[in-house]
């Protein structure tokens, strides 16, 4: 396991260097730049910012510059927020996607496990049917549209919940959100669920639970859920990347001030260190996420350790 | 007293009957044998009573004077649960893969309601089935053990709740011959030793002579004969008992006649093969070290051996299947060339057939197209037409209906799929077949079909044959020479009568006994 641990680490860093550099080149090769405002600069302030922030360099050598800060963890100034560093832009973000997602995987996770397993106890009935039917049109509909429909009833019609902002972590602020970025993950994981389980039931391992007189209950939780759940974890890796990138949409949608809107943000500005430190963290989290899926076989199949 | 009566038992699934009117009776600590051919129903016969199978049950199963037929699912389950163990065929699956031995063995023997057993205790059950280092053992997962080792494990579960009645379901079929024996007699020992009832299922009438007081022939859903072991064995009255009888291949049945043997066709010298050991641990294992192995033009040699011996992996490589880390193959006197360069008339000569018949044919494919398909590769001088008539004449010979011809695999019985399997091998025109356990996956009465099949095969083509086999009574019906192997070694090799009558090595001697 600790090979495993180390092994990955040591992919990860080529692949985030790769990471770093393609998106700093994209954004270099996109149109525009950060200090093209509706009121063109005159073109020496434009010169003297530009030296100031070392945009005036060649190209490699400003990419070289930015990574060797980047060993140093610092992510560099923003460009437009002028008196925040990217650091503190993402300090402030990052807790409240962080716990966005987290909260949005952990409902999902609850919500899907316990449908996927609802309707696999009882394959082919109406029950399995309905339920099936349900996790295909979660799965169907983005958070963009789950999310406004959200806040039109019950924020606007049924003014139970606030519909947009943070209000300092006070949780009926999180309620809607976190439920619009939950629900396709929902769908997909009870999906996941529903097929691991219907296959591991019919495997041998069951057959003699069951010649064992045990309950059906603790043949599903104790005999069948946990290799049904590897199919389920292969999918979390790229799920809780979803869920970030979800977020991006959902912050916008509910107007949180979270780590997406000043992806989003940072984007149309051509603010290139916020956008770029955004994009690096984004992709740490992922190998991050990757490696616990991979960790999380190890457990759920103790064939599949090494 | 009696423990177990089955009275007109009916067993359908949806129309169709599975079996039909079977009645049979169990003393208690007495044992019964269900003998039969695949789909004869003798497995949903102790299966379903106990609500294990999706079939409808009809006449009456009663248990320590407890009906079963048209009991609930609870009372059934509380049945299973405290007063019937069970053991089936397959060891390697039947294990929950995420729960370690101790585990599932303290789960089994709680479900009875026992209080929780100490270490100790369950140290002591997994030894008593004949499992070494058993605290070691409660602490692996499933997949660390051998398929053996599983069988034993789930039959120290099946008995730790103490049950009145222990139900096994071809307990020793997916096992190797030495193992049949050994796991044979502990179900036989720990019944004896506990007064428990032994309701076996098995299709191999001479495995059970041993092991059963009673036996009920079963044949297409009814049972044709039933009595004590001996005089059912000794003195059958139906037919079918007594083609099943005759079926099982013995040791001490007359020498068949082989066909006469000629030059030098296969010289493998020093042959070794090693493998990545699987797990944490470092190092390679040499699957087989340094072994000489001969065949002759017309010559039959069964490479004989317990599973893990290297059997397969000398075979795979001589026919370069499988992987080879040195030595050298001569075919005719030339040396073979390594595997990927291969040319079509060396793999024309040399046409294997493995042990599932079913998993060996694309289930996509028909019948005709699965024999043509290696004569087109291997035979670029036939042309369409020429191939057809091949594929016909292969499959006359291997006595198939032409009608066949047009079926997907899935709608052949194992048996016919078998005989497909060798057509196809029989197509290129080979010098010599490569047969890996191609008869351990059938049933008795058909395995003896298909040798029967191969040994006229073999007369009429002189075909030299290189069979891998777990039983030297198989070996025996066919083969000229055995060579016994054990831990990638040869350790006897010599003329099969000669072998079987004078072992010289105990791994042969013990071989001997399995198939006595």
């Amino acid at each position: 396991m600790i090979d495993l641990i180390r092994r990955r680490l040591l992919t990860a860093l080529p692949t985030l260097a790769a990471v770093v550099v393609l998106s700093f080149v994209l954004m270099r090769v996109a149109p525009g730049g950060p200090f093209d405002g509706e009121r063109p600069l005159d073109p020496q302030t434009r010169a003297a910012l530009m030296a100031a922030y070392g945009l005036d360099r060649p190209l490699p050598e400003q990419v070289g510059r930015y990574v060797w800060r980047l060993l140093h963890g610092d992510f560099g100034p923003s460009l437009v927020y002028r008196d925040f560093s990217v650091t503190d832009l993402i300090a402030r973000g990052l807790p409240i996607s962080l716990t966005l997602g987290g909260l949005a995987l952990l409902l999902a996770l609850l919500l899907g496990l316990v449908t996927g397993m609802a309707a696999a106890a009882r394959p082919g009935t109406r029950t399995d049917r309905g339920l099936m039917l349900g996790a295909t049109l979660l799965t169907a509909l983005p958070s963009f549209v789950v999310g406004p429909l959200l806040a039109l009833a019950f924020g606007l019609w049924a003014g139970w919940l606030p519909v947009s902002g943070w209000g300092d972590g006070y949780p009926p602020h999180m309620i809607l959100p976190v439920i619009a970025l939950a629900l396709p993950a929902t769908g997909a994981i009870a999906k996941l669920a529903r097929a691991g389980l219907a296959e591991v039931l019919a495997q041998d391992h069951v057959r003699m639970a069951r010649a064992r007189g045990l309950s059906r209950s603790r043949i599903l939780i104790v005999h069948a859920l946990r290799p049904a759940l590897v199919p389920v974890a292969s999918y979390l890796g790229p799920a809780a990347a979803g869920l970030l990138t979800g977020a991006v949409v959902i912050e916008t949608v509910f107007a949180l001030p979270g780590l997406g809107r000043y992806f989003v943000q940072g984007a149309l500005n051509r603010d290139y260190p916020l956008v770029l430190g955004v994009v690096t963290l984004y992709a740490a989290l992922i190998i991050l996420f990757n490696l616990l899926a991979d960790l999380a076989y190890g457990w759920l199949d103790p064939r599949a350790r090494r | 007293m009696t423990l177990l009566v089955a009275d007109s038992l009916d067993i359908r699934i949806g129309d169709q009957r599975i079996v039909e009117g079977a009645s049979f009776a169990i003393e208690a600590g007495r044992s019964l044998a269900l003998v039969g051919a695949s789909g004869s129903g003798k497995s949903q016969t102790c299966l379903a009573p106990f609500g294990l199978s999706p079939a409808i049950v009809q006449g009456s199963f009663r248990l320590d004077g407890e009906e079963l037929v048209g009991a609930r699912e609870a009372r059934l389950r509380h049945v299973r649960g405290c007063d019937v163990g069970f053991v089936f065929q397959q060891p390697l699956t039947a294990l929950t893969p995420h729960l370690t031995i101790g585990a599932q063995l303290r789960e089994a023997w709680t479900q009875a309601g026992a209080p929780r057993p100490s270490r100790a205790e369950m140290a002591a059950a997994l030894e008593r089935v004949g499992l070494h280092d058993p605290r070691e053992r409660l602490d692996q997962y499933p997949h660390r053990l051998s398929g053996g080792q599983r069988q034993r494990a789930l039959i120290a579960m099946a008995i730790a709740h103490r049950p009145k009645l222990l139900v096994a379901d071809e307990p020793t079929t997916a096992l190797d011959a030495m193992l049949r024996a050994e796991i044979m007699a502990l179900l036989g020992r720990l019944c004896d030793e506990e007064g428990m009832a032994l309701l076996l299922v098995s299709h191999d009438l001479a495995a059970v002579a041993d092991n059963a007081d009673a036996v009920a022939v079963m044949h297409a859903g009814r049972i044709v004969e039933t009595g004590p072991t001996r005089a059912v064995l000794g003195d059958p009255k139906s037919d079918y008992a007594r083609a099943l009888i005759a079926a099982s291949p013995r040791l001490d049945a007359p020498p068949p006649a082989l066909g006469p043997i000629g030059a030098p066709l296969v010289e493998a010298r020093q042959v070794s093969v090693s493998f990545a050991r699987p797990g944490w641990r470092r190092g390679r294992l040499l699957a087989v070290d340094a072994v000489d192995i001969d065949v002759a033009e017309g010559e039959a040699v069964a490479i004989v051996g317990g599973s893990g011996s290297g059997k397969s992996t000398l075979a795979r490589a001589i026919a370069r299947l499988g992987p080879i880390d040195a030595g050298e193959v001569r075919w005719r006197g030339e040396p073979l060339p390594p595997r990927k360069a291969m040319r079509p008339r060396d793999r024309a000569g040399l046409q294997p057939v493995f042990q599932d018949p079913v998993a060996s044919l694309d289930p996509l494919w028909k019948v005709r197209d699965i024999v043509a398909e290696p004569l087109r590769r291997l035979r670029p001088d036939l042309d369409r037409m020429a191939v057809a008539a091949r594929v016909e004449a292969v499959l006359a010979e291997v006595g198939l209906d032409p009608t066949l011809a047009d079926r997907r695999p899935a709608a052949l019985s194992g048996g016919q799929a078998q005989r497909v399997a060798i057509a196809r091998a029989l197509g290129p025109g080979p010098a010599m077949l490569l047969l890996d356990e191609a008869t351990s996956a059938l049933d008795v009465l058909v395995a003896g079909t298909i040798l029967d099949l191969l040994a006229e095969l073999q007369k009429q083509h002189g075909l030299a044959i290189l069979m891998i086999t777990h039983d030297l009574a198989v070996a025996r019906r066919l083969c000229h020479r055995i060579v016994v192997m054990d831990a990638g070694r040869i350790v006897e090799e010599g003329p099969a009568e000669r072998l079987i009558a004078a072992p010289a090595h105990p791994i042969t001697a013990k071989l001997v006994a399995a198939s006595r």
